[in-house]
């Protein structure tokens, strides 16, 4: 079978362009170029059908034809009809016609006169969807759910917050997760009796227990500091102690120690953990935000002027207060509440100068200024949740839900 | 962080001055490093931030140090300290136990109910947290009238000697009191190992107490009647258990008590407690204003000491400070700033914004990770995140996977957390067990820390970031995941090859492990029916895992 190109197609509606050529005697040939699509292919069709001469530019009829040939033989194809194998080769060639395959026209004649559900490629090919019908559908119908990749929305969070930190010019730090309690603790100042050493506040490690403490000059400045200050005996072996993470601050020190700009602008955003019995407000595993600022004479007054700065970037409040704190490695500490309209007051960061007990013995010599932001409870407020679980949902459908921060 | 009691009628007649609740909350409270939790019928609930200041933990030191604020009373805390004529003799025998003890007595007391709980919840956090759960500071109050001086603190063999304990109607041995009676089970532990215990027991031969474990019934029982006490602190180191006397004597003098002075004779030497005589620190003046970031005058900065019951003279570009007894949390002049700094208030700071600007920089494998979760989005996968902590048994046992040496937690709050996970795929799979009525395919990718042994490195320990993809569905197999791989790779513009693999994850023959320029970077394939088991899962997974590090570094 055959099936009518487009351009077979228009013929059919608006005629061959030969015989819409001959309809314009008299007329110039150039005006006549734009007026008439396929002007070249109407021209030599005219002549070659011995219809019309050029006389001055002009076209001036020879002869005008009753029917034409070729428009009843495309008419006939459009109805099914047979037609002669001479007219037949020009319409192909003229390209007004196309070959089918038979195993296609076979398929696609089984829909003809049907209602038909699914639109078969056969039926474009042959054209014959023409003769067909559409099954109505119910429109309001829902189609099968599909789910769009998603970042997970605490993910999302967090690489928001990392944004912005990168955007206020903080460099990002890391660390190991599991730690010397060196870093963990000594090295911030922590005395090795301090009860947030205990058991019952920091893990501990089974295997491996120990680790290798750093380069003995920095060992030495560390146990002085704690003798000096603490007045007792510091236990290398239980500075060596590895731990899971307690505290995001853990990997200040090791920068403090050596790699640093001054003036410098440093964060993490680390996984920490601490041994607590997980509910609704706590998790045995937390990311937790911090980091520290040096160089141009840091104060109390700039300390709040940071944190004032945080308040703006990470929420919208409607007032801000700072509150005196107790941190045990900073002297002043300071408390930053933000009062937010869905959340009334809301603990945004906690910060301080970090004492110089802990920072001269990393070799620094200027006021640093330490911070840490309350992630978790940001990230609730900004998902809208009051499960901190959620934050590691395991439910799929939920996180197939979740909106699009 | 302690949290206290009290009620805002107590506070305001103790302070001798009507402070109103928005006052206390917003301005007042925050002298004395304070939060309040709760507010009901104007009963508060407190949180007192400083761990190192006892001398706060009670509404009589936050009466006594809001004074100063307000003007009421400003400079060191003055008293009179009368003599009694009690004597402690401390015996050597209990310096292999628990050495020190430092004493004092309080006459006319007249205590009512509300006062007397205000007195117990301060013994209590003193000796919680101050004390490290009686370790180094225990403290006893008892009835002064019942007890026949001079008093002796010595020890004793736990089955030769009976008394009846607090709240109890027969007499027991030391022994008995360790095993039976409920606070004997809860410190028994800080005496043992000790072939005696300590005891404070009189002229007449009455026992006073076991310290730390508890007191007498006779002499250990106090209330509302009693007028006169006597107070021991017991522990390791004079310097500890002074402030935890001074704190508790203090309180009771806020009550209307008068501080009288007891004898104690140790083997070498005599000392007469409670000693309240002033402690020194220097201050930089311009050190001072240099950290707060504030002008002030030297003046300034005298009166604002003052206000935090401190005293100064200055002497050049320094002042000398002498501040209370009870104050164990000032070590150098840093510590004197801050008192400057709050008594000043940071309300009327104005914050001052840092000037100096400089480049935010992210770490390469986190813009690497961001590269791997937007292919990951592109080939419809939903990210999750779970925890680094899992459980041996999801580790090894379901996984099939010998016993390796992994990081394992020593006191694990749950089993289900107790060791670090080397792998993402146990988690994985745990995730779509809790999911097995969502509909299907189920599709999804985690990015995460994975933690492994490794003696080179100083913490013994590495972390790596691995990322990994599952999918489940009815039927799914090998090419699925497979030509995922192949397009994370061709992305990337890495050549990489498959080779054959024993894993015991997956199903052998449809699991290979991943290598880039002759290193191995990961696994995939179909995992082994037996794992899919293991996690009750009964559709078809696949899976991949590969180590973004290594990824990294091989395709810069």
């Amino acid at each position: 079978m055959y099936k009518i190109t487009k351009e077979g197609r228009k013929y059919l509606k608006e005629d061959f362009p030969e015989i819409k050529l001959i309809k314009k005697e008299g007329k110039k040939i150039k005006d006549l170029k734009d007026e008439i699509d396929n002007f070249d292919i109407a021209m030599q069709w005219a002549k070659k059908n011995g219809w019309i001469k050029i006389e001055n530019g002009k076209i001036k009829i020879k002869k005008k034809p009753e029917k034409y040939k070729l428009s009843d033989s495309l008419k006939k194809i459009q109805e099914d009809k047979k037609i002669d194998k001479k007219n037949l080769e020009i319409l192909k060639k003229r390209n007004l016609l196309k070959k089918i395959r038979d195993d296609i026209e076979k398929r696609a004649k089984k829909f003809v006169g049907k209602k038909i559900t699914n639109l078969d490629p056969s039926l474009l090919k042959t054209g014959l969807w023409r003769k067909t019908k559409f099954k109505k559908y119910k429109i309001e119908a829902r189609g099968k759910k599909i789910y769009p990749g998603k970042i997970q929305p605490y993910q999302k969070f967090i690489l928001k917050v990392r944004r912005k930190l990168l955007e206020l010019g903080f460099k990002e730090m890391s660390g190991p997760l599991v730690e010397l309690e060196f870093w963990n603790f000594d090295a911030l100042f922590q005395p090795q009796n301090h009860p947030a050493r205990d058991w019952t506040d920091t893990y501990s490690l089974k295997n491996p227990k120990h680790g290798k403490l750093p380069e003995k000059k920095i060992v030495r400045a560390v146990r002085k500091s704690h003798e000096d200050n603490w007045k007792y005996g510091w236990s290398r072996k239980k500075a060596k102690r590895l731990v899971p993470r307690a505290h995001d601050t853990a990997i200040t020190p090791r920068y403090l120690a050596k790699n640093i700009e001054v003036p410098g602008k440093y964060f993490s955003l680390v996984r920490c953990y601490r041994p607590d019995i997980m509910d609704a407000q706590h998790l045995i595993e937390f990311n937790q935000l911090g980091g520290f600022v040096i160089g141009e004479n840091m104060n109390l007054k700039k300390l709040l002027g940071l944190l004032k700065t945080f308040a703006k970037e990470f929420g919208k409040p409607e007032k801000i207060k700072f509150f005196p704190d107790y941190y045990p490695f900073t002297e002043p500490s300071v408390q930053i509440s933000i009062k937010d309209k869905k959340m009334g007051w809301v603990e945004l960061a906690g910060a301080g100068i970090f004492r110089e007990e802990l920072t001269k013995p990393l070799g620094i010599d200027e006021p640093v200024i330490a911070w840490g932001i309350g992630l978790d409870r940001l990230a609730m407020s900004a998902l809208e949740i009051d499960d901190i679980r959620k934050l590691f949902s395991q439910d799929l459908s939920w996180l197939r839900k979740s909106e699009v921060l | 962080m302690p949290t206290i009691d009290f009620s805002l009628e107590d506070l305001r007649n103790l302070l001798g001055k009507k402070i109103d609740l928005k006052e206390l909350k917003d301005r007042g409270i925050l002298f004395a490093k304070g939060e309040i939790e709760e507010e009901k019928d104007g009963k508060l609930k407190v949180d007192v931030k400083d761990t190192n200041r006892p001398d706060l933990w009670s509404v009589e030191g936050i009466a006594r140090e809001l004074r100063g604020h307000y003007g009421i009373k400003t400079g060191l805390p003055k008293f009179k300290i009368k003599k009694s004529d009690l004597v402690v003799k401390v015996d050597k025998k209990v310096e292999k136990v628990r050495p020190k003890t430092v004493c004092a007595v309080v006459k006319n007391l007249n205590l009512d109910e509300k006062s007397l709980k205000q007195i117990i919840q301060l013994q209590e956090k003193v000796c919680q947290t101050f004390g490290r759960n009686r370790d180094t500071a225990a403290i006893g109050i008892y009835d002064y009238d019942k007890i026949e001086g001079p008093i002796k603190y010595t020890t004793f063999k736990p089955e030769n000697l009976k008394f009846k304990p607090l709240g109890f109607k027969e007499e027991m041995t030391l022994e008995q009191i360790i095993k039976k009676h409920p606070k004997g089970k809860e410190y028994g532990y800080l005496l043992e190992n000790h072939k005696e215990y300590p005891i404070f027991i009189d002229k007449e031969k009455n026992v006073l107490s076991m310290p730390p474990i508890i007191n007498s019934e006779y002499t250990g029982k106090v209330d509302e009647k009693t007028k006169n006490v006597f107070i021991e602190v017991s522990g390791h180191k004079i310097n500890t258990i002074s402030i935890a006397l001074n704190v508790i004597v203090l309180a009771l003098r806020e009550r209307g008590g008068e501080i009288c002075s007891v004898d104690i004779n140790y083997e070498k030497e005599k000392i007469t407690t409670p000693d309240f005589s002033p402690n020194y620190e220097k201050m930089n003046l311009e050190k001072c204003k240099k950290i707060l970031g504030l002008e002030l005058s030297k003046k300034e900065i005298k009166d604002l000491l003052k206000k935090s019951r401190c005293e100064g003279k200055i002497k050049g570009n320094k002042i000398k400070v002498k501040y209370p007894a009870y104050r164990k949390d000032i070590m150098n002049e840093r510590d004197l700033i801050e008192e400057v700094g709050i008594s000043y208030g940071y309300e009327k700071i104005d914050p001052e914004k840092i000037k100096f600007q400089t480049r935010g920089e992210e770490k390469e494998i986190e813009k690497f990770e961001n590269k791997m979760r937007e292919l990951c989005i592109g080939f419809e996968l939903q990210e999750i995140l779970t925890f680094t902590l899992t459980s041996k048994k999801n580790l090894l046992e379901k996984m099939r996977a010998k016993d390796k040496k992994i990081i394992e937690i020593s006191n694990p709050v749950s089993k289900n957390w107790s060791v670090f996970r080397n792998s993402l795929l146990p988690n994985m799979l745990e995730f779509l067990s809790k999911n097995k009525h969502v509909q299907y395919p189920q599709k999804i990718f985690e990015i995460g820390k994975i933690a492994k042994i490794n003696k080179q490195k100083e913490t013994r320990t590495e972390d790596l970031t691995n990322l990994s993809i599952m999918i489940t569905d009815n039927e799914v197999g090998y090419e699925n995941i497979v030509s995922i791989l192949d397009s994370v790779m061709e992305n990337l513009g890495i050549k990489y090859s498959l080779k054959k693999s024993k894993n015991k994850n997956f199903i052998e023959s449809r699991t290979a492990k991943i290598f880039i320029k002759g290193k191995k970077i990961g696994k995939l394939g179909e995992i082994y029916p037996e794992v899919l088991e293991n996690f009750n899962l009964e559709k078809p997974v696949v899976a991949l895992e590969i180590n973004l590090d290594k990824l990294l570094k091989l395709s810069s």
